[in-house]
């Protein structure tokens, strides 16, 4: 789909590599891990750092709030496993033990959004950033390649409260600048342009760079810190443009699209808005999450669809009259 | 009630008699407060903070079921953690005493509140702190929570001999007795064959709660359990063993006058 010499690159491999090396630096840094460390390519880890990685099985709950109990003794904690149970299966844990407590724990959910394809609708978890942005305390990350990964995991690691990282299964491609330095609460543009603000998270944003996009002037932020938002940024470009597509993989419901929303209502901008999401239903198999995109409305097809919506004449007469 | 009467002679035994008095007044005072477990649970908490075996300025105390907190405020006001008048703000708008637990308040390691957390928390916290103790305080209505026996499974995995778990079983929870709302059969056993020491004591009787913390110190490698069996509303006598005094909103006051009176005479 995306032109053949744009590079890929697997967010977990970038992960497990990533913390590895920053456990070297930090003799304080562990792992909880819920059974799926070779999952998150933690294997190195678990050999080189082994007094460090705690192995807590299958049991959500018991390892949010170990991983809790941890960070109250002065550790860094990384929480690892899937999405689809870790913050799903124990969510009330992680409100308690760590956000109320507010403890430095680092919950790392991979398999998000309907990229898992071929694991079906159970592994496919689409509601992870609206149950992580809800709870106080809490930091949201959604990377959008694996360079990302990088630059946020030190990052994250040296934040003193607790953060959500959502990591997708498949390799996606590298899209960001290695030297563009991340932090928590900044976005970046992707591209620059005057016709359309487009915002969103995670690999799906890297559909963007087709060549069908090319005759359009888009404006394309990473939204990848999505709590705390870079709300002076995305508004700055929404009185430019005037018109916001928002696109991610997950339900539409409680999150980066109804951020936007509200941000748009409580600013009183006069901006076109489409959101594009998972529309309140569940995923489904498929060998390839192209399929899936196309399905779901996600595909480059349906923001080409948007596009043109949002580019209508009348919108603009009407927003300048 | 012979199993679970209290030896007058110990030191320990007058304050608790305080203890008890506190928590009636707090309650009768705010018009709010689990009441059954605070009763139950005092002697429990009293004897850890006042224990020669563990110092909980470097030891940990996790109070996992966080609507014992009345029994925990009582105590950290009587070991000075802050000034008594505190108490009867529990639970009130401001205040410093939340109506279960919350960090703000001095001597609180672990805000609770949610059942079943706090002895992962604690578990971890061992992992994390292995040259001192962490003793948790769970309730046997508690262990209806799948969680429990997670952090039961984890800490035998990890030989978590400083981490020790006091059960206040007081054979009572919200809507009615353990054995009927979910029967826990025999704990002890069960203990045992998650690899963990098991004590079971009376937790009203300040000698059997010292001998237990001290052996369950002693214990290295295997975490301890200690079963204190309690009572729930225990020294006053329309509540001891009653459900419904779970927990309590306002006091009618014929009802006040005879557990001051029954306290009084404690």
């Amino acid at each position: 789909m995306i032109s053949k010499n744009i590079k890929t690159a697997s967010m977990r491999i970038a992960f497990g590599e990533t913390l590895f090396n920053l456990a070297l630096k930090n003799p304080n840094l562990y792992v909880v891990d819920i059974d799926l460390y070779p999952s998150l390519y933690l294997q190195k880890f678990k050999e080189r750092f082994n007094s460090r990685f705690i192995q807590a099985g299958i049991a959500e709950s018991n390892a949010a709030a170990v991983a809790a109990g941890l960070a109250a003794s002065g550790k860094t904690v990384f929480l690892t496993s899937f999405s689809c149970f870790s913050p799903a299966l124990n969510w009330g844990v992680i409100r308690q033990s760590i956000c109320y407590n507010q403890h430095k724990v680092k919950i790392i959910g991979s398999h998000s959004g309907l990229m898992s394809s071929d694991l079906g609708a159970t592994h496919q978890m689409l509601e992870d950033i609206a149950l992580m942005r809800v709870l106080p305390n809490m930091q949201v990350f959604s990377p959008l390649d694996a360079y990302e990964v990088q630059k946020m995991l030190p990052v994250i690691a040296n934040s003193p409260g607790p953060s959500y990282l959502r990591l997708v299964r498949p390799e996606t491609p590298l899209i960001s600048s290695p030297r563009q330095p991340f932090s928590i609460g900044r976005s970046h543009h992707l591209k620059s342009g005057n016709q359309v603000s487009i915002l969103g998270h995670g690999p799906i944003l890297t559909q963007l760079f087709l060549k069908d996009f090319d005759k359009y002037s888009l404006d394309i932020i990473n939204c990848s810190s999505l709590k705390p938002l870079d709300e002076k940024t995305i508004v700055a470009s929404l009185q430019k443009t005037g018109r916001c597509l928002v696109i991610e993989d997950h339900q539409k419901i409680g999150a980066l699209g109804e951020a936007v929303a509200g941000l748009i209502a409580r600013n009183n901008l006069k901006v076109r808005f489409i959101q594009l999401g998972v529309n309140d239903s569940f995923g489904q198999s498929a060998h390839n999450y192209f399929d899936l995109y196309h399905a779901y409305a996600l595909s480059p097809l349906s923001i080409i669809e948007a596009l043109k919506i949002l580019l209508k004449k009348y919108a603009q007469s009407k927003r300048n009259p | 009630m012979a199993l679970f009467t209290a030896p007058k002679r110990h030191p320990l035994y007058p304050v608790s008699r305080q203890m008890r008095l506190d928590i009636l007044e707090v309650v009768n005072e705010v018009g709010f407060g689990h009441i059954g477990g605070a009763l139950s649970s005092v002697d429990i908490i009293l004897s850890i903070y006042n224990s020669d075996n563990f110092n909980l300025k470097k030891d940990h105390f996790i109070l996992s079921a966080g609507h014992l907190c009345l029994a925990l405020y009582v105590v950290l006001a009587q070991q000075n953690y802050f000034s008594k008048d505190n108490l009867f703000t529990y639970a009130k708008f401001g205040s410093l005493l939340q109506g279960h637990l919350n960090l703000d308040t001095p001597g609180v390691e672990y805000a609770s509140g949610s059942l079943g957390q706090g002895l992962s928390f604690a578990a971890g916290l061992a992992l994390g702190d292995p040259k001192h103790h962490t003793i948790c305080l769970t309730t046997d209505g508690e262990h209806n929570e799948g969680q429990i026996w997670e952090a039961i499974t984890f800490a035998n995995k990890y030989h978590q001999g400083n981490l020790i778990n006091i059960v206040d079983y007081n054979g009572v929870q919200l809507g009615g007795k353990t054995e009927d709302i979910m029967p826990l059969e025999e704990l002890a056993g069960k203990y045992v064959r998650f690899g963990w020491t098991v004590r079971t004591i009376n937790g009203h009787n300040f000698y059997e709660l010292d001998n237990a913390l001290k052996l369950a110190k002693e214990s290295t490698i295997y975490p301890s359990c200690i079963i204190a069996k309690t009572v729930s509303g225990k020294g006053i006598s329309a509540m001891e063993n009653n459900f419904e005094y779970h927990d309590i909103k306002k006091i009618p006051h014929d009802l006040y006058l005879s557990a001051k009176h029954d306290l009084q005479k404690y």
